[in-house]
């Protein structure tokens, strides 16, 4: 029973009993291992940055309007493509490669992308005195504003404007498909496929990023990204999103349930 | 005004892309091309070599004064280690026709029909452009064109270096941009 | 009053535990739960209990703080809930301290605290803060007042851990073991609890 003589050690240090001899002879005992504790801990350690900031000093909306480079991003994700590329078995497989590097952005992004939009929404509300009225954003329940979010706030915080286009599959055999169209994708600027890949479309990395918050939010989805040139747009992609039996049948629930 | 044809070669020599843009030139086959490229490359070397090296006596002759070393015309571009040291000075004691600037090589070929502008980036690759002689601002279009080559070839994850030139997107923006120029 | 704050994963693993006490009215920031002896293990035990609950309510309500959630009668601990968009579970449980008032199960609860001292002081302060505190955060749980306080601690701690998340050493459903993050939380427990 170690606890209750730790629990007991602790309570004698904070009253620094010194008229309480059972429990400071626990506290000496316990000393050595404490320091051991701490020794460990330090030399396994967190290694400070000399000018003594860690991440948890820097405000997450530093850099909300800074701009990044685009040539340095199209030179990185290059060489994430050409890291991908490495020993893949096809297109299917690269794609699925691409995907899995998005998705862990996804669901960082999700969480970014709630504290940005909170904390714009309570500092107003700390000028206007009144930190009630205005609620931080609510998370998504249901398919269509998973999709709206997705759409707009999320590709605006990725490129700066929204999405082209936000469709549901006509087709009645597969309601669970909808469809978010990018007419000129920035992963793609640059990136000419050759022929004897053209079904490669390396938007598949912000599909990933999609099918991230969507799990993210508890909508378990498929993304997949799609070539759909047009005269005027020769770099047209379609995202897929195929969202699994369990979201659906949730959806009706929640329907039923009037939750909107 | 007229561009007709662009071709690049690769820092060894082998052509990586032709193309052409307006009809006015005499067409090559594959083959020739391929010659050209590499005929030019080899005589691009040569026009660089052969480049005279004006004597500078001036400063050969501050070499040996190193007190009066800071007093050379500001057009001449002796290293200051070569004015400080006699074993050096013998090899830089000269300046290229164009002050301040390393020999390059061929740069521009006229005739009567085209001319041709040859612009050498600092790896090595030569963009050669044929154009109406007539035509000017030369080097707007040439620096356009090393920007979309910088942009949508280098950029590429699929294009491979000092390989051949396959980049659609390079193409159409190419001829994109051509077109709206004319 | 006392805390147990526990961040769980979107598949139940426990990421962060932390026991404090109120730094409020006199409070020393130390907890003190009424059966200290399991204390450790009921705690968690509470907590989780309560996911079911979560659960139900995530899908009703699209807030990210749900407030007040659960009640555990036995050790008088009310569970508060807050969501990260991404998956994450926030939950904090909160014992009021026992009043002198309730008098006989008071003294038994102190009693197996390990020293009559710090039973005598901890009566005490809770006493003497009674009257002005009556509707303040330590004395009554589902108060307004601690319903804010409450979500002012989880936006506080939500913000270091969208930090912790946005590194790139960190992973969906790593334990989050940086001391500066619960340095962090405990100094947002203290400000606002």
């Amino acid at each position: 029973m170690a606890q209750p003589a730790r629990h007991a050690a602790m309570l004698s240090i904070s009253n620094s009993g010194p008229n309480l001899p059972v429990a400071a002879a626990a506290a000496d005992r316990q000393q050595p291992a404490q320091h051991i504790h701490t020794q460990s801990q330090s030399s396994q350690g967190l290694r400070v940055p000399s000018n003594r900031k860690t991440i948890y000093d820097r405000h997450l909306n530093r850099s909300r309007n800074a701009e990044l480079s685009r040539a340095s991003f199209a030179f990185l994700f290059a060489e994430m493509v050409t890291y991908a590329q490495r020993r893949v078995t096809g297109i299917q497989d690269l794609e699925r490669r691409l995907n899995e590097q998005g998705y862990p952005l996804g669901l960082r992004l999700l969480d970014l992308l709630f504290y940005r939009t909170m904390s714009s929404s309570t500092s107003s509300a700390l000028s206007s005195s009144s930190s009630t009225s205005s609620s931080p954003p609510n998370r998504p329940l249901r398919i269509l504003p998973l999709l709206h979010l997705i759409h707009g706030p999320l590709w605006r915080l990725l490129f700066n404007r929204p999405a082209d286009a936000l469709e549901h599959s006509v087709s009645p055999e597969t309601p669970n498909e909808y469809m978010i169209t990018d007419n000129d994708p920035l992963v793609n600027t640059y990136i000419s496929v050759p022929k004897e890949m053209s079904m490669l479309n390396c938007a598949a990395f912000v599909a990933g990023i999609i099918e991230g918050v969507c799990d993210g939010c508890g909508f378990e989805a498929k993304v997949t990204a799609h070539n759909q040139p047009t005269e005027m747009w020769p770099g047209r992609t379609i995202f897929l999103l195929r969202f699994g039996e369990s979201v659906m049948e949730r959806e009706k629930v929640l329907e039923r349930a009037g939750v909107k | 005004m007229a561009v007709f044809s662009l071709i690049i070669i690769n820092k060894a020599g082998g052509l990586v892309y032709q193309r052409e843009f307006q009809p006015g030139l005499r067409k090559l086959s594959t083959n020739d091309y391929l010659v050209l490229a590499g005929t030019f490359h080899g005589v691009h070397a040569i026009t660089r070599s052969i480049t005279p090296k004006l004597p500078l006596a001036p400063a050969a002759a501050l070499a040996t004064t190193p007190t009066t070393a800071t007093t050379p015309s500001p057009n001449n571009v002796v290293s200051p280690s070569a004015t400080s040291s006699t074993p050096t000075s013998s090899t830089a004691s000269y300046s290229y026709p164009n002050p301040g600037v390393p020999a390059t090589g061929l740069e521009c070929l006229e005739t009567d029909k085209f001319r041709l502008t040859c612009f050498q980036t600092l790896t090595g690759t030569k963009f050669l452009l044929f154009t109406d002689p007539l035509m000017a601002n030369i080097e707007v279009v040439m620096k356009k064109i090393y920007e979309l080559y910088a942009d949508f070839v280098m950029k590429n994850p699929f294009y491979q270096l000092e390989m051949p030139v396959r980049c659609e997107a390079f193409d159409r923006n190419l001829q994109g941009w051509l077109r709206g120029r004319t | 009053m006392s805390y147990y704050f526990t961040i769980l994963s979107p598949t139940d693993v426990p990421l962060f535990n932390i026991a404090f006490g109120t730094s409020k009215s006199g409070g020393d920031g130390i907890a003190r739960f009424r059966f200290p002896d399991t204390a450790q293990y009921m705690n968690q035990f509470i907590i989780h209990s309560s996911l079911d609950i979560v659960e139900e309510a995530q899908w009703m309500n699209g807030n990210m703080y749900l407030k007040h959630i659960d009640t555990y009668p036995p050790a008088s601990a009310y569970i508060s809930a807050f969501l990260t968009p991404s998956g994450a579970r926030f939950l904090l449980l909160h014992q009021p301290p026992q009043l002198a008032s309730n008098s006989g199960q008071g003294a038994g609860g102190s009693g197996s605290m390990g020293g009559s001292m710090s039973g005598s002081l901890l009566l005490g302060s809770a006493g003497g803060s009674s009257r002005a505190s009556a509707s303040s955060i330590a004395n009554n749980p589902t108060s307004p007042q601690t319903e804010e306080a409450v979500r002012q601690f989880m936006t506080e701690v939500y913000e270091n851990y969208v930090k912790t998340v946005m590194s790139p050493f960190y992973r969906q459903g790593m334990e989050i073991k940086s001391p500066v993050f619960r340095g962090r939380v405990t100094a947002a427990g203290r400000k606002w609890l």
